[in-house]
């Protein structure tokens, strides 16, 4: 059995009088990728920004490597940014510089890599999201499938552990969906754990080891893709029905 | 049930919790600025970079307003003293005024107005679309790469541009002496030289350097804090530009009085 590299115990978070999560319990284990379903506004991308720092929590406790991070403050959580890699549903580029400079963030920010290691280390990337020789275009001359890869190969350029995707195949068309998930299928293989925040059921079910659906500010499902689509829970059987 | 009295006492009370909230953010982010500047990564490339923006892209503007205010100034001092035989004092006037508060004052209001609704509507636009978080997401810290440099590029930058204002504003004069008054060059530079005494220098110098940090801080404060999409950066730009420069002109006031106690 692999360790389990990241858990959730007991996550609570509220927004003024809305209670978004009240006790999510959840654990991550190496190479495993997971599928976080459930309906807008169920607090899934919360949850994601609550693992990596960008949300606080109000009760609870998140653990990567047995280590509690969910109390440390901006500056302690800089290694653990770069083990936990966040893929915002956007791509989140930075609009001033271009695709080089955008990937090469992470390695001008926390490494020691010469510009010809960081050029040909973009180089690599590029050609892992299919996107080689775009290095000197700007992000608004991207189409939103091709921002979403940079942004994704901006978050994988440190090698972390764990990279939380936001939604990546929101508002693709199938040809860029396919794009995106194949690429995503790619660091899979490569051994790189990830939870997935999606409402494409047919990509959850292809990438994914573990499905939970979120439901009330509370996991409702968490199980393998052969029992969600088995599943004779209601909530789990309406999310199955909008698969096909 | 609380009656119409409470409910009103809780508003003004909660109005009253949330300024001083935002007191304390403002101080914690000024502090969280120095402390960034002297602790860790410092992005001098960045800082140049917007000194280039900031302080050079606003020469052209500081040149105009210097300028205008020579020429007007010393027009309506010069009209103004001859009725009394007081010409010969337009000179000493002008230059005393031009460099404890007009030069510094007017070019920061400008500046308040180009500098702060640019940072604002910048940060604002990058807060909105996610790329604030995506600096702090990759492991780095907004104040440090955003806030930072842009402080400091503006606390260099303004004493610089309100020097620039003064020197040209100084030339403004000189054009009206000569041309309006029949005062020569010579005796308007000499009167200048011997009136302003380094401290009406080093007051103006200090003005623009707290008028800067609060450009700065308030902009780069409201950018951070911008929500609500589009709408909430042009509400953050409006808003930056009508603060700063009230909190210029309040500001003024009291370092003016600050200087005039520790020099007379």
């Amino acid at each position: 059995m692999s360790e389990t590299i990241l858990e959730l115990k007991n996550i609570h978070k509220r927004f003024g009088k809305n209670n978004i999560h009240q006790g999510i319990n959840l654990s991550l284990k190496k190479g495993e990728s997971l599928g976080l379903l459930g309906g807008s506004g169920t607090g899934k991308s919360v949850l994601l920004r609550s693992i990596v720092g960008l949300e606080r929590i109000d009760q609870g406790e998140i653990l990567f490597h047995n280590k509690r991070i969910d109390n440390l403050d901006e500056e302690k959580l800089t290694p653990y940014r770069i083990k936990i890699s966040y893929s915002f549903q956007t791509g989140a580029l930075f609009d001033s510089i271009n695709v080089f400079e955008n990937i090469a963030y992470p390695l001008f920010e926390h490494t020691h890599f010469s510009y010809s290691q960081i050029k040909d280390r973009v180089g690599e990337m590029l050609k892992l999201i299919d996107l080689p020789d775009r290095e000197e275009v700007m992000p608004s001359d991207l189409s939103g499938g091709m921002q979403k890869r940079v942004g994704m190969a901006r978050a994988m350029i440190l090698n972390p552990e764990v990279i939380l995707y936001d939604e990546p195949t929101a508002g693709l068309d199938p040809a860029n969906t396919l794009n995106v998930v194949s690429l995503m299928q790619r660091l899979k293989e490569k051994g790189l754990a990830s939870i997935f925040v999606t409402h494409d059921i047919p990509s959850a079910l292809m990438l994914c080891d573990r499905i939970v659906v979120l439901h009330q500010g509370k996991i409702i499902f968490d199980d393998t893709p052969l029992n969600f689509q088995a599943s004779n829970d209601l909530i789990v059987k309406k999310f199955n029905a909008t698969k096909d | 049930m609380k009656n119409v009295f409470q409910v009103t006492i809780d508003k003004r009370l909660e109005k009253i919790k949330e300024f001083f909230i935002f007191i304390g953010e403002i101080f914690s982010l000024l502090f969280q600025t120095i402390q960034c500047t002297f602790t860790g990564k410092f992005y001098f490339s960045r800082l140049m970079e917007q000194i280039y923006h900031l302080g050079f892209g606003s020469t052209s503007i500081t040149i105009v307003i210097g300028l205008t205010m020579g020429l007007v100034m010393t027009l309506n001092f010069g009209y103004g003293l001859t009725k009394f035989g007081g010409t010969l004092y337009v000179p000493a006037v002008i230059s005393l005024s031009l460099a404890r508060e007009m030069a510094p004052l007017f070019t920061s209001l400008l500046v308040a107005g180009r500098v702060g609704s640019g940072i604002a509507a910048e940060i604002g636009a990058m807060n909105v679309t996610q790329q604030v978080d995506a600096i702090r997401a990759l492991g780095t810290s907004p104040i440090r790469v955003l806030v930072v440099p842009r402080f400091w590029a503006l606390v260099i930058s303004l004493p610089l541009l309100s020097a620039l204002s003064f020197a040209v504003g100084i030339i403004g004069g000189m054009i009206v002496c000569k041309s309006e008054f029949d005062i020569i060059p010579g005796f308007y530079f000499s009167k200048v030289f011997s009136t302003v005494k380094i401290h009406d220098y080093m007051s103006g110098i200090v003005k623009s350097a707290v008028f800067a940090g609060i450009i700065t801080i308030f902009a780069c404060y409201k950018g951070l804090n911008t929500k609500d999409g589009t709408k909430g950066v042009g509400a953050s730009t409006t808003w930056v530009v009508v603060t700063a420069s009230i909190l210029i002109l309040i500001t003024d006031f009291f370092i003016s009085k600050i200087f005039l106690v520790i020099w007379n």
